[in-house]
């Protein structure tokens, strides 16, 4: 690993790193709120198939017809519960002295790290469904467009409190720190 | 020098000239949502009561237009004030708005014909922060103006860096009149710059606004066209060939000389110049335009060119500087076409700290971008069109080859020149296909590092990483994932130990 970049001053391998910073998990109800509003969605597809079939005197309502569309549907719908359920435990952050990473992906696996020194401002959300499963979304926003923002979802409510204050305690003091 | 700064203490109007200026802005956006119906009205096809009603709406806005003009004028003021500008304005929705001059990132001049005519330019402030923050002048004094502007950013400075204060104004008021000027764009280079212009983007545009005219015209379209096809096929199979390069050659020479001319009219005069904390830029014959850009706030420049410009070993020049959101990115980006290797060398040194900007081992990139890029864009279409169309051609579906081929020629030519240079300081993103592309980012400014894989990537070992900036990111695609951790790692700590302003 240390044959790369010899005209850098500080030796890679010295520095701290990333991917073996202590990652936690997000919370499982967060899995639970996906499969809850993925399964709204294609129950909504399947209603509206099934309609567009019933209603409609062009389409011969036949069990094929029904089989053929809602079936889809559903395959399409078993496909994304496997994916989303093995991609779940990719979903992970890591808090480091001056930095925050998160990870998640499956198919395409990303690992973001946003050092403090560069937030312009943090804040919670909270859907309806994350209010039922008492579960929080952080909210991080650099400057410039929406293209480096981050959002870590399903946070526990005192976890989030405390990242974000934590974030925004560290936010402010690398701004003293510059000045 | 002073009383002139004094009168701006108590709420002013603009200049006289601005009632105009407003006036044509009127028109113009009036014009542009009601063209049509003044063209049917003017061309008038039948006399029929519809038309006299669209010609009382018609004069109904141009009177609005001008009473709205006369209004906006006289209900427009603007102050300065403890330290904040002041504006206060509105005919029907009145507002006040108040900005404080640490808040001011830049101020900029614009001048078009009319402005030019009267020696008036319309200023505007830009803000850091929310969408709407900006707010515009349309009419000043020009020496108004300058005086303006220089008090603010004095101002700005002493608030900002109090210590610093006696040697900032004196510069500050030297660096007006004896900014060094970095590159100046002569009669020869524009022409070249002119040239060399994408023309296949000027005929897009040509062909865009025929038909869209041709649309809001008339919306029997189908019928035109059809009538002048019927027409154009008697004259095809008149004249055959000779008529249809001769239209090509037409089309051509149009939107060469389309291309030629906007060129010279929006690069006319060029001047890009350094000064103590930023750099300037004037352009513009019929719209004379003054871009400023404060040092610290700019975090990519990148320069590009084509073949044609190879020729001429010129590059356009992007100076890309934070903004606060997408459209913004657009206008605050200062863009130089037509400047040569030893002026973009300069333009860097000036910006970055100029002992890093130095070439540095070019860092390939895994050669399986290459064998990926020509498998999903060449192979695939090869073998399906060629299978396909061999059941209808037979053998003659072997002319599929030769988009492989083309392809493979293609994806090369793009490897060959995707690298990235980088040292402590400095990234260099060098990439592009038929021309290059550079782009120079500061290590230090950079707001988030982030690395992807996609399924096949993780099988080989491989990554993409991206580096977001303020003003947008750079790329570098296929690295090897151990290249990539150690480039994200040493990112990490640049940003995190460097405790100078990023923007």
């Amino acid at each position: 690993m240390t044959e790369h970049f010899q005209n850098l001053s500080v030796s890679p391998a010295d520095l701290p790193q990333v991917k073996s910073a202590e990652f936690h998990q997000i919370e499982r109800g967060y899995l639970r709120i996906t499969l809850l509003s993925n399964a709204i969605f294609f129950l909504i597809l399947i209603i509206g198939a099934f309609c567009i079939i019933f209603f409609n005197n062009d389409i011969e309502g036949t069990l094929m017809e029904y089989g053929i569309s809602i079936g889809a549907i559903a395959f399409l719908w078993l496909l994304n519960l496997i994916v989303t359920v093995k991609a779940f435990p990719k979903k992970r952050y890591a808090l480091r002295e001056r930095d925050i990473i998160y990870t998640k992906g499956l198919l395409w696996w990303e690992r973001t790290s946003i050092p403090f020194n560069r937030i312009q401002h943090a804040e919670l959300k909270q859907g309806p469904l994350d209010r039922l499963f008492k579960l929080h979304s952080l909210k991080i926003f650099t400057a410039g467009g929406q293209s480096s923002d981050l959002v870590i979802p399903g946070l526990p409510e005192d976890t989030a409190t405390r990242l974000k204050e934590y974030i925004l305690g560290k936010t402010a003091l690398d701004g003293i720190d510059s000045e | 020098m002073e009383s002139t700064v004094n009168k701006f203490f108590t709420p002013q109007r603009q200049s006289k000239i601005a009632i105009g200026i407003i006036l044509i802005k009127f028109v113009k956006t009036t014009i542009r949502a009601m063209w049509p119906l003044v063209l049917s009205f003017v061309i008038g096809r039948n006399n029929d009561q519809i038309t006299s009603i669209i010609g009382y709406i018609v004069i109904g806005f141009a009177v609005f237009n001008l009473l709205g003009s006369v209004l906006t004028y006289f209900r427009f003021y603007f102050h300065i004030e403890e330290g904040a500008f002041l504006i206060d304005k509105g005919v029907l929705k009145r507002s006040k708005t108040n900005i404080p001059f640490e808040r001011i990132q830049s101020i900029n001049f614009k001048q078009n014909l009319l402005h030019q005519m009267f020696g008036v330019v319309s200023l505007e402030v830009d803000t850091a922060g929310a969408k709407k923050s900006e707010l515009t002048i349309d009419a000043l004094d020009k020496e108004d103006a300058e005086e303006l502007r220089n008090y603010i950013l004095k101002e700005k400075a002493q608030i900002i860096a109090p210590e610093t204060e006696e040697e900032r104004v004196s510069t500050e008021f030297l660096e007006e009149e004896s900014g060094e000027t970095i590159l100046h764009l002569s009669v020869s280079d524009l022409f070249k710059v002119g040239v060399s212009q994408n023309h296949l983007k000027s005929m897009g545009l040509l062909f865009a606004f025929v038909f869209s005219t041709l649309n809001e015209i008339t919306e029997d379209i189908p019928e035109l066209i059809a009538d002048q096809v019927s027409e154009y096929d008697n004259v095809i199979i008149n004249t055959g060939w000779i008529m249809f390069l001769a239209s090509v050659i037409i089309v051509g020479v149009i939107s060469f000389m389309y291309s030629l001319v906007s060129t010279v009219l929006s690069n006319y005069e060029l001047k890009l110049s350094l000064h103590q904390n930023g750099l300037k830029l004037v352009k513009g014959l019929l719209n004379r335009e003054e871009i400023s850009v404060s040092k610290k706030k700019i975090q990519i420049i990148s320069w590009s060119d084509n073949p044609i410009r190879m020729l001429f070993k010129m590059f356009t020049v992007k100076i890309e500087q934070a903004s606060s959101t997408e459209t913004d990115q657009l206008k605050s980006k200062i863009k130089v076409p037509g400047s040569y290797q030893a002026q973009i060398d300069s333009i860097a040194k000036t910006i970055f700290p100029q002992e890093y900007y130095r070439p540095e081992e070019k860092n390939k990139v895994s050669k399986l971008l290459k064998y990926r890029l020509f498998i999903f864009l060449g192979l695939f279409p090869t073998l399906i069109g060629g299978v396909i169309s061999y059941f209808y051609i037979d053998w003659q579906a072997l002319y599929f080859l030769i988009w492989g081929v083309a392809i493979w020629l293609v994806v090369s030519l793009y490897y060959r020149k995707r690298s990235f240079e980088v040292n402590d300081e400095l990234l260099k993103n060098n990439r592009g296909t038929f021309g290059h592309i550079h782009e120079l980012i500061q290590l230090y400014k950079v707001q988030s590092v982030e690395i992807k894989q996609s399924w096949y990537q993780r099988r080989k070992k491989i990554a993409t990483i991206v580096l977001s900036t303020a003003a947008g990111s750079v790329k570098i695609p296929f690295l090897d994932l151990d290249q990539a951790e150690v480039l994200e790692n040493f990112i990490l700590y640049r940003i995190e130990s460097d405790p100078r302003e990023w923007m």
